[in-house]
Formats: structure tokens, C-alpha cells, sequence
């Protein structure tokens, strides 16, 4: 800060209007500090500092290669002494086909295989039974719709499937 | 943060104040109190604009109000006022409305005094139409397009007698691992559901709710072989994991028939409501319907393969199930399906108006809280919250800092302005977030995959996240939030219920690792104080130190006492009738 008796008097003045400012944005931090420590709803900041100095020792330990390879992943056995295979290798059937499925193959199976089970026909008509099989709390914009609860011709079970008389084709498991 | 409930004591010269004038001065102030629309109080004092010193007509400085002879004293004189006055020893700071004790030269607090400045703001706003219900007391229901707009209450209700379950247990078995810890085969790029099971597995309520059998699959109505169950399914995955085996279940049943929900009710409903379709459209649809867990970096199908949508969609299924049933004898009220007595929570949003400060709330049920990463250095702004530090800690994110940021204070853009109800006009509005009611299992979902329709791009934060092993949310109360809004007067602001439990501890962690194309999620959950790793079929035990240092994408916090209770339950899990469900397993550790 430059001598003052040096300044003009405008230069005086203005520094004296910024020296006011500045006190009483001082006083305000102050008082509004003073109350939150007073009423005791400032934070714990040891606590804090705490928390944060044991995520930078954690971080630093996982980063040191020279530590155990649990962190990236490489398992020898788990805590009830078993080993797993990269690819789970239980065998059971396929609930759409019964065929024998690896169990680690078994949803890009079931993606091929529910997608084949349907018709291949594509007949669109008007619904009559727009009301019929409404939820009352769904709408049609929700992305997770309720379960049919029709008594119509709706199967689910085998993986094909007729509503009210239409039959659609499923176009995902194409090629386009 | 120790909040004290009861108001710091007032010094003598205060006290000796209230003895003689009681409230007088504080009520006769209140005509001349201001607020500004960012809660802010003053005194101003209608023919003096700029407040000048009784003693030297001084405008410089501080200035403060004598609550006993109303002269106005600059900072240069209001000790001198005090000394040549006796019995003059306190004053109200004109500029923020707070009480001065010129004798010990220092800031006082007196609860009636802050009750006086916020009934006034409060009596400003009172005729403003709103209604017919009160500021603060409306309760909106929003219908939610995931979860239907349900609200509960926080506390879990003593289910009427469950049957006590009792389970068999060897105890030659060489060491107690944690019941339910089970392994789950990853069936194909599962490891998004695989992760979310986990935690849902030993989540207390969930938990309970299922080995006490209360959804019981013999009797359940929805189940046959056309009707699927979610929560059957459910079912079968907890007594799959509390069985004893400790081999790798396979949650195939599941997956076929989760995917069977997604693959045809949405075409039924299309059906069902008349949509005539050309065939393409239909096609593109189906494509996108399909696509639940198509492996490409396609925009709409990675939303359904993400850990949290998972999660939504599985509470989201339990509701629809369970929510007729539990809800039948009810007309109104809180949803008691055990989705949301477990995860549901109330938000509120206040929107206050920047021109005359009156703020509409309205109330929103969650099942879960998204929250934005905290990338930048905020604390700048916020005093007495956070202080700056010159390392590196000033630069890491923090669970606690993401929540800062969600219940901030929002300037909505100029192009957003809202209708104030108090102006009558459209206003620039600011916008604040704050929690009303905690959930007994309290989920927090870190944004981490932007996805940007317009670009056709979605990118990973990969940013580290500190979070805490033990969490407090009273900062983040609207008691707390709209208590700070005003200064942080001392006043029973609506929603301030010092019952509220807020004291959560972290039961599991899902996270990510890895791009959005070929990630991999892994949970690690806290049970009886030992982390255990379950990253698909293996399950190991790993220090905490892993835990803090890995990449949180879902954080699962349960209410502490019930957290504290289920630990102990672990060992004694008792089950009667369900006893043909349960396999011993000798000596399997």
C-alpha cells in the first residue's frame, strides 16, 4: 500500500471508501462465522482433514506396484479357499430353449435365442382393448411398465409372444 | 458437525436486558426489520436511508441500534454511548440484524430475537394467494415416471410378528463368515446387476424383509407359470445366497425372466393403447426396446446396462408388485411396498423469487440421490464451511462436497423465469435442493457417465471421490439448508425434527473401473466390520484401505442403529419355516 500522504486527495478518498468496503465485508464474514461457530453448526474439520489424509495414504498404497495384486483383480482363491474360472463354466439349461448353456455365455445366448422364438410376421392393427390391459399407475412413458396383468392371450413364458391377436417380429437380432 | 439444540447462553448484560424489557424492544423493532430476498436482514429505518451517528453525524463505520434509548451509534461510539449510559448495554447491528452487548464488545444470540426477524419475514409473504396452504406445509405429490409418486415415512414399522427365522448353523465351521456372502456368476457382461444384488443382499430392510418371508412364494398370486414375480425372484436370490453354499450362484432365473418383463410389457402397451405403427417404426422400437443388453457403446442400451438404472428398475419392480397389495387398506399416505419403506425419501425444491424473495416448496419422493461431481474448487464462496487449504486436499473431491453442491442455491437462467406468485409476474428465480426425510437405506448415485443425445457421445468421469465411512446428513436437512438460507437464525423452521436420525455408516460401495465400452463393477461390503470384495464369483476379503482408494460410482449408507443391529443379527439369523429352503454346509468357510 503506497504512502498516503503521497496520494491526491481524490486517491485519498477513494482509497478511504475501499478501506470501508473492505472493513465492512471483513465485519460481515466475521459475524456470520461468529454465529455458525457459536450455535456449533460449523463442521468438524479434524475429522475431515482425517478422512482426507487416509484416502491419500489408501490411494498412494493401491498405487505402489509393488503391492499385493488384490487391488487389480488377480485372485488366487477366495475366502472359502475356491477358484473360479475366468468364464463361469456351470452348465444348466436355457429357460427359453432348453438347450445346454455355459453359464458365462448365458445372456449373449439368450439375447440370440428370445430374439428367434418370435414370429417372424409383422401384423399391426388397431387395438380394441386399449383399456383392458392398463395398469392403473402405468403410463406408456414409463420405462419400466408393469407386468401384463390381462387374462388375454399374452404368454410369456416360452419366449413368444400374442396380444390381443397380434403377432410382431422382433428386428433386433438381424443383421440390419 | 455437533449441533448444539440448545442456543448458546447469553451473557449477563443480555440477560439482565430480558429480564427488564422482555421482547418489547425486539417487537417494536420488527416494523423497521428487511429482508432481502436472499435472506439476508437488516434494520432500515424508512425516512434515514443512510443511517448517520447521533453522537458525530458520522457515516462511516459500523452502526448499531440501542435496544433501550433507539439512538443510533457508529463503531466509534457505541462504547462511549454504553459507558455514559447505564444499563445501555445492548444493541442490534443495523446491517445484518444481529444483537451487540456493548460491554463485552461482541455478538449475542437470544432465540426470541431471531423468532422476532423471522416472523416478520414470515408475516410479509402471508397474504400472498398460495392455496390456501401455508408456506412450507404444501405437500406436492409429483408423479414420478419411475416410482410413482409415493412418499413414506422414514421409519421402518415393526412388522407385525415376523416369524423368527431359525437357521441351523455348524458350528464346526472353522471361521463365521457373514451369512448371505455368496459369490455370483457373471452370466455375460452382468457384472452391472451382479454388483447392485450384492448390496441389495445385505441391505437390513430388504434383508429382513426376505428371510422372515414376507413375500411368500407359496401364496403369492402373481405367480404361475404365464405371471412373473419380481419379488419371487428375489426370493429365490436370498435364499440362494443365505443357503450355506458358498459356491457361485448363478442369477440365470432372474436375468431370463427380468428380461422377459422388459421384452414384452412395453410392446403390450403399445398394442394396448391403439398405437398403429408402420412397420420400420415398429422395428426401431423393438430395437431400442431390445436392446436391454445389446454389448455395443449404442446410447440407449448402456443406460440399461448401467449399475443404477438396474437398481431403479429392480426397486421399481418390487413397487409394482408389492405396492397394490401393502397399500390396499390405505388411501392416502406413504407407500409400504419394502422398496420404499427401505430406500424412499422426501426432497424439497424451494424456488424463491431474486426480486421480492417469496419462495415456493414443493416436495418430491426419491429413491435414490444423483449427485454431480464436485470437479472444481468451490469452497471459495462458502464461508465458515469449508476453509481453503494450499494442498492437495483442496483439490479432491468429496462426497461431501458433491452434496454441497446439490443443495446450492441455483440462479435459474433468464430464459427460465418463473411466475412469483408475490409480484405477479414472471421473476428471476433461484432455485435450492435440500433432503426432508432420510430413507432408512440411503442411496447415493455419482454421476459419472455423461451421455449427450445432441453430440451422440457419452464419456466417463473418471475422477477420484473421497467419500465417508460414516456420514452425517444434518448439513443437508431442509431444516438445515433453510435454516443457513436466513442466516442461521435460531428458529424452529418447519421440517425441523431433532428425532430425524441422521447418523448414517457405508454398508457397500459399488464401483466402476474401466471406459464406458468395457468397464467392470465390483462391490465392496462392509459386514461386521470386515470389507469383503464381491467382484462377480469371487469374494475375498480386502482392507479398507482398497475401499477408500477405489472409484465410487454408488454409495449404499445404512441408518447407524440399524446398521449397528443388523451387524449383530449376522451372526444369529434364526428361520423356522423356511428351513427346507436352507442346506447345511459342513466345515464350508
Amino acid at each position: 500500500m503506497s504512502n498516503e500522504d503521497n496520494l491526491s486527495p481524490h486517491a485519498q478518498l477513494s482509497s478511504h471508501f475501499f478501506g470501508d468496503l473492505l472493513d465492512s465485508i471483513i465485519v460481515d464474514v466475521a459475524s456470520e462465522c461468529h454465529r455458525i461457530a457459536r450455535l456449533g453448526l460449523d463442521r468438524n474439520l479434524e475429522e475431515e482433514e482425517e478422512e482426507m489424509r487416509l484416502s491419500a495414504q489408501a490411494r498412494l498404497r493401491v498405487a505402489d506396484p509393488s503391492n499385493s495384486s488384490e487391488a487389480n483383480g488377480k485372485y488366487i482363491v477366495d475366502i472359502f479357499g475356491q477358484s473360479h474360472p475366468s468364464v463361469a463354466s456351470e452348465i444348466f439349461e436355457c429357460m427359453n430353449c432348453s438347450r445346454s448353456v455355459m453359464a458365462g455365455k448365458f445372456a449373449p445366448h439368450l439375447e440370440k435365442c428370445m430374439g428367434k422364438g418370435r414370429k417372424a410376421r409383422l401384423k399391426v392393427t388397431r387395438s380394441s382393448t386399449a383399456a383392458q390391459n392398463r395398469n392403473s399407475r402405468g403410463s406408456p412413458a414409463s420405462a419400466y411398465p408393469p407386468y401384463s396383468n390381462s387374462t388375454s392371450t399374452s404368454r410369456l413364458s416360452n419366449g413368444s409372444s400374442s396380444v390381443a391377436g397380434e403377432e410382431y417380429s422382433n428386428g433386433v437380432f438381424e443383421d440390419p | 458437525m455437533t449441533p448444539r439444540n440448545n442456543p448458546p447462553k447469553p451473557c449477563e448484560h443480555l440477560l439482565d436486558y430480558k429480564l427488564k424489557q422482555g421482547i418489547n424492544g425486539y417487537k417494536s423493532l420488527q416494523k423497521f426489520l428487511r429482508t432481502t430476498p436472499n435472506g439476508r436482514s437488516s434494520l432500515e429505518k424508512p425516512d434515514t436511508k443512510v443511517p448517520t451517528c447521533d453522537s458525530c453525524n458520522g457515516y462511516r463505520g459500523r452502526f448499531y441500534f440501542c435496544l433501550v434509548c433507539s439512538s443510533i451509534l457508529c463503531s466509534d461510539h457505541v462504547v462511549v454511548h454504553n459507558r455514559s449510559c447505564k444499563g445501555h448495554d445492548v444493541a442490534v447491528d443495523v446491517q445484518r440484524a444481529e444483537l451487540y452487548c456493548m460491554v463485552c464488545c461482541d455478538q449475542v444470540y437470544d432465540p426470541d430475537f431471531d423468532r422476532a426477524v423471522m416472523s416478520k419475514h414470515i408475516v410479509d409473504f402471508r397474504d400472498v394467494e398460495s392455496d390456501g396452504k401455508s408456506i412450507g406445509e404444501r405437500l406436492c405429490k409429483r408423479k414420478r415416471s419411475v416410482c410413482g409418486g409415493v412418499v413414506v415415512t422414514g421409519q421402518l414399522r415393526d412388522s407385525k410378528g415376523p416369524k423368527e427365522l431359525v437357521l441351523m448353523r455348524d458350528l464346526r465351521a472353522k471361521s463365521c463368515y457373514p451369512l448371505g456372502l455368496r459369490g455370483l456368476n457373471n452370466l455375460g457382461n452382468t457384472c452391472f446387476m451382479n454388483s447392485v444384488l450384492q448390496a441389495m443382499l445385505h441391505a437390513p430392510p430388504l434383508r429382513s424383509y426376505f428371510l422372515t418371508n414376507q413375500h411368500n412364494r407359496e401364496t403369492c398370486r402373481k405367480r404361475s407359470a404365464d405371471r412373473l414375480c419380481l419379488p419371487c425372484d428375489i426370493d429365490d436370490i436370498f435364499s440362494a445366497a443365505f443357503s450355506g453354499d458358498r459356491s457361485p450362484y448363478s442369477p440365470a432365473q432372474f436375468l431370463y425372466r427380468s428380461a422377459l418383463q422388459h421384452f414384452f410389457p412395453i410392446s403390450n402397451v403399445i398394442f394396448d393403447n391403439g398405437i398403429w405403427l408402420n412397420e420400420h417404426l415398429f422395428k426401431a422400437i423393438m430395437d431400442i426396446i431390445c436392446g436391454w443388453w445389446q454389448h455395443s457403446a449404442d446410447l440407449a442400451s448402456y443406460e440399461q446396462q448401467d449399475a443404477h438404472e438396474f437398481f431403479i428398475s429392480l426397486l421399481d419392480g418390487i413397487h409394482e408388485k408389492e405396492g397394490k397389495i401393502k397399500n390396499r387398506n390405505r388411501e392416502n399416505g406413504d407407500c409400504q411396498c419394502i422398496a420404499h419403506r427401505g430406500f424412499s425419501g422426501l426432497l424439497r425444491s424451494d424456488v424463491t423469487c431474486m426480486t421480492c424473495g417469496f419462495t415456493s416448496t414443493t416436495y418430491d419422493p426419491y429413491v435414490d440421490i444423483s449427485l454431480n461431481l464436485d470437479t472444481s474448487n468451490h469452497s471459495m464462496i462458502d464461508v465458515g464451511k469449508k476453509p481453503i487449504k494450499p494442498n492437495e486436499s483442496s483439490s479432491t473431491s468429496t462426497l461431501l462436497g458433491c452434496l454441497d453442491l446439490f443443495t446450492r442455491p441455483e440462479k435459474l437462467g433468464s430464459d427460465q423465469k418463473l411466475y412469483c406468485q408475490n409480484c405477479q409476474e414472471r421473476q428471476d428465480s433461484s432455485k435450492q435442493m435440500s433432503i426432508r426425510r432420510l430413507p432408512l437405506v440411503l442411496c447415493l448415485h455419482i454421476k459419472r457417465f455423461e451421455h449427450s443425445l445432441i453430440r451422440k457421445m457419452s464419456r466417463k468421469i473418471d475422477s477420484y471421490l473421497h467419500f465417508p465411512f460414516s456420514l452425517d446428513m444434518t448439513p443437508y436437512l431442509s431444516s438445515s439448508i433453510v435454516r443457513n438460507r436466513f442466516g442461521n437464525r435460531i428458529f424452529a423452521f418447519e421440517g425441523d425434527e431433532s428425532d430425524i436420525s441422521t447418523e448414517f455408516e457405508i454398508l457397500a460401495v459399488v464401483t466402476h473401473s474401466g471406459t464406458l465400452e468395457s468397464g467392470h463393477y465390483v462391490t465392496y461390503l462392509r459386514l461386521r466390520n470386515q470389507w469383503y470384495k464381491c467382484d462377480d464369483a469371487w469374494i475375498t476379503e480386502v482392507d479398507e484401505g482398497i475401499v477408500r482408494a477405489s472409484q465410487c460410482y454408488m454409495m449404499f449408507y445404512v441408518q447407524k442403529m440399524l446398521y449397528n443391529k443388523a451387524n449383530e443379527n449376522l451372526s444369529h439369523l434364526k428361520t423356522s419355516s423356511k428351513e427346507e429352503a436352507f442346506h447345511r454346509v459342513a466345515g464350508f468357510c
